[in-house]
C-alpha cells in the first residue's frame, strides 16, 4: 500500500505523519500523535465522541480520511486549556457537574466551543445550546448540566469579551 | 480495504485521473458517505480522487437573476448565507437538519445529489427551486436539470468520470416563498421517514396561487414533484382548503414502501399533512414579505 506523508497541525504544534491511504484522523489522531481525548465509539459520526475541531469547526474525526486533512489545523481537547488555565467551557462543565462518566465530554466540549466561537460575545438560548450540539451523545444523559454549563461558559466569556 | 488517494490540483486533472484509473476509481468530496460505505464494506474502490480542494467549485455567487452554489458548498455555509434567509429560506431549513453540526461542517451538498438517496433532504428542496447542475467530463461541460439528473433510488445519469461542479437556482420572482419540513424519528440526527419542500410563487395583487412547486422525499423510489398536486393548485385561491386538497393529491401521487421508519400508510398520511404544512408556511412568508 502507498504510504504517504501527512502534514498537519495539531494544536498549533506541525507533525509530520506516515499514513496509509485509509486511515482516519481520529486513528491518526490516537495512534500516531497519542491524542487520547479524542474518542472513538460509533464511526459513522452518528455520536460525536470524535468530535475535533477541523480549522475552528467540529468536524466527526472518524470520518474525515486522514489524507482529506493534509495540511490543516486540528484542536483536539488537549489544545484549549491545561490543568492550571481551563478553557471556560472546562471549567464550567466542572462546575456545573455536567461530566458523568466523561466519555462524551471532550467532544462535547469541542462542539460547544465550535458553536460559541462563530458566534462571539452571543448569549444562545437553551434550545439553541441544544440544537447545537445534537450531534454529541451522552450516554450517561446529563443534557440539562452540560446545557447549564455551556450556557454559564457563554456568559462568562461574553462578558470577558475575548475568545479563548 | 485498500485504496490509493489522489488529490488532483484542477477539475481537469481530476477527471483525467478518473478516466485512467476507470472503473476503479470513485470521487470523494466531504467523505461522509463515501467512507462508511467503505467502511461498511459496500464498495471496494482501489482509487479514490478527492475533488474537495479543486479550485472553482466552491462559494455562493450571485447575479441578477440567479444563484450559482459551488458544488462543495457545506450544509453549513447555506445555513449562515444571509441572502438565502429571505425568500429561498427552505434551503437553510433543510441544511440545518442534516445530520449534526459536525456532519454539517463536512458534508456537502454536491454529495447529497449525487448520492441520490430517496430520503435526501437537500434534494428536494433543489428540485422546488428547479435547480439546474453544471458537469464536467472527459468532452466538456454540461448542464442538466436536477429532474432529469437522478434516474432512480441511488441512481443519476452521471457517468463516473464526470463531476459536479456547480448548482443553479433561478431567482424567485415577487410574491414567492419556500418552505422545508421533515419528519424523522427523533428532532435530530434523523434519516427523513418523510420531507417536503414547497416553492409558492402568489398572482401580482391577488390570492391565488400562480406556480407552486413540490418535491416530496422518502414516499418513492426517488425524490419526486407531485405533479398532480401542483397543476390542481394553480389558479386556486391559496387557503387551507386548497392546501388539504393539494396534500391529498400528493399522497395519492406517492409511492411509498414499508421500513423500518415507518410503513407506508404513515408515510401517506404523513405526506398529506405536510405539504399541507409547507404550503401553509410558504403563504405566510409570502405575507412578511409584502409587509
Ligand atoms: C451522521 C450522518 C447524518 C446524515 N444525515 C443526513 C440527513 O439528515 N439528510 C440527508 O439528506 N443526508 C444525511 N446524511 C448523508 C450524507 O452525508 C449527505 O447526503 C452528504 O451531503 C454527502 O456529501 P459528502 O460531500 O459527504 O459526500 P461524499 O461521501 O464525499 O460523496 C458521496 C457520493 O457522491 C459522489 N460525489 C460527491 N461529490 C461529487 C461531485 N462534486 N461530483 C461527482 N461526484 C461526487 C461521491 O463519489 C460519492 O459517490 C448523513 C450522513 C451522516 C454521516
Ligand atoms: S465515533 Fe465518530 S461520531 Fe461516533
Ligand atoms: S458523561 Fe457519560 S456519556 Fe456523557
Amino acid at each position: 500500500m502507498n504510504r504517504k506523508i501527512l502534514n498537519i497541525v495539531v494544536n498549533g504544534e506541525s507533525h509530520q505523519v506516515l499514513i496509509e491511504p485509509h486511515w482516519t484522523l481520529l486513528q491518526v489522531l490516537r495512534n500516531e500523535i497519542g491524542m487520547m481525548g479524542t474518542k472513538e465509539n460509533c464511526l459513522e459520526a452518528e455520536c460525536g465522541v470524535c468530535t475535533v475541531l477541523l480549522d475552528g469547526k467540529a468536524v466527526n474525526s472518524c470520518i474525515l480520511l486522514a489524507g482529506q486533512v493534509e495540511g490543516c489545523s486540528i484542536t483536539t481537547i488537549e489544545g484549549i486549556g491545561d490543568p492550571e488555565h481551563l478553557h471556560p467551557l472546562q471549567q464550567t462543565f466542572i462546575e456545573c457537574g455536567a461530566v458523568q462518566c466523561g466519555y462524551c465530554i471532550p467532544g462535547m466540549i469541542l462542539t460547544a466551543k465550535s458553536f460559541l466561537d462563530e458566534n462571539p460575545g452571543s448569549r444562545p438560548s437553551r434550545d439553541e445550546i441544544r440544537e447545537a450540539i445534537a450531534g454529541t451523545l451522552c450516554r450517561c444523559t446529563g443534557y440539562s448540566k452540560i446545557i447549564d454549563a455551556v450556557a454559564t461558559a457563554a456568559e462568562r466569556m461574553a462578558i470577558s469579551g475575548g475568545s479563548q | 480495504m485498500s485504496f490509493d488517494f489522489h488529490r488532483p490540483a484542477t477539475v481537469t486533472e481530476a477527471v483525467d485521473l478518473a478516466q485512467r484509473l476507470f472503473p476503479t476509481a470513485r470521487f470523494i468530496a466531504g467523505g461522509s458517505d463515501i467512507v462508511i460505505q467503505i467502511n461498511r464494506k459496500k464498495i471496494d474502490p482501489s482509487h479514490l480522487i478527492d475533488v474537495a480542494c479543486l479550485p472553482g467549485l466552491s462559494g455562493i455567487a450571485e447575479t441578477s437573476d440567479e444563484f450559482t452554489l459551488g458544488a462543495l458548498t457545506k450544509y453549513h455555509t447555506i445555513e449562515t448565507h444571509p441572502a438565502f434567509a429571505g425568500s429561498l429560506r427552505a434551503l437553510i431549513e433543510a441544511a440545518s437538519v442534516i445530520g449534526g453540526r459536525q456532519v454539517q461542517n463536512i458534508a456537502t451538498i454536491g454529495g447529497n445529489i449525487v448520492n441520490a438517496s430517496p430520503a435526501a433532504d437537500f434534494v428536494p428542496v433543489l428540485l422546488a427551486l428547479d435547480a439546474v447542475l453544471d458537469i464536467t467530463g472527459p468532452n466538456g461541460s454540461r448542464s442538466v436539470p436536477l429532474q432529469d439528473f437522478i434516474v432512480g433510488p441511488g441512481k443519476t445519469s452521471l457517468l463516473p468520470v464526470e463531476i459536479v461542479t456547480s448548482i443553479r437556482l433561478a431567482k424567485l420572482p415577487a410574491r414567492s416563498a419556500t418552505a422545508f419540513v421533515k419528519e424523522g424519528r427523533r428532532r435530530a440526527m434523523e434519516i427523513s421517514v418523510v420531507c417536503v419542500a414547497a416553492c409558492l410563487t402568489l398572482e401580482a395583487g391577488g390570492s391565488r396561487c400562480a406556480s407552486v412547486r413540490l418535491a416530496i422525499g422518502a414516499a418513492a423510489p426517488k425524490v419526486f414533484r407531485a405533479k398532480a398536486a401542483e397543476a390542481y393548485l394553480e389558479g386556486q385561491l391559496a387557503d387551507q382548503t386548497s392546501f388539504a386538497e393539494a396534500g391529498k393529491l400528493a399522497a395519492e401521487e406517492c409511492a411509498p414502501i414499508s421500513d423500518v421508519r415507518a410503513s407506508a400508510d404513515y408515510r401517506r398520511r404523513l405526506v398529506s399533512i405536510m405539504v399541507e404544512r409547507a404550503l401553509t408556511a410558504c403563504f405566510e412568508r409570502t405575507g412578511e414579505e409584502r409587509r
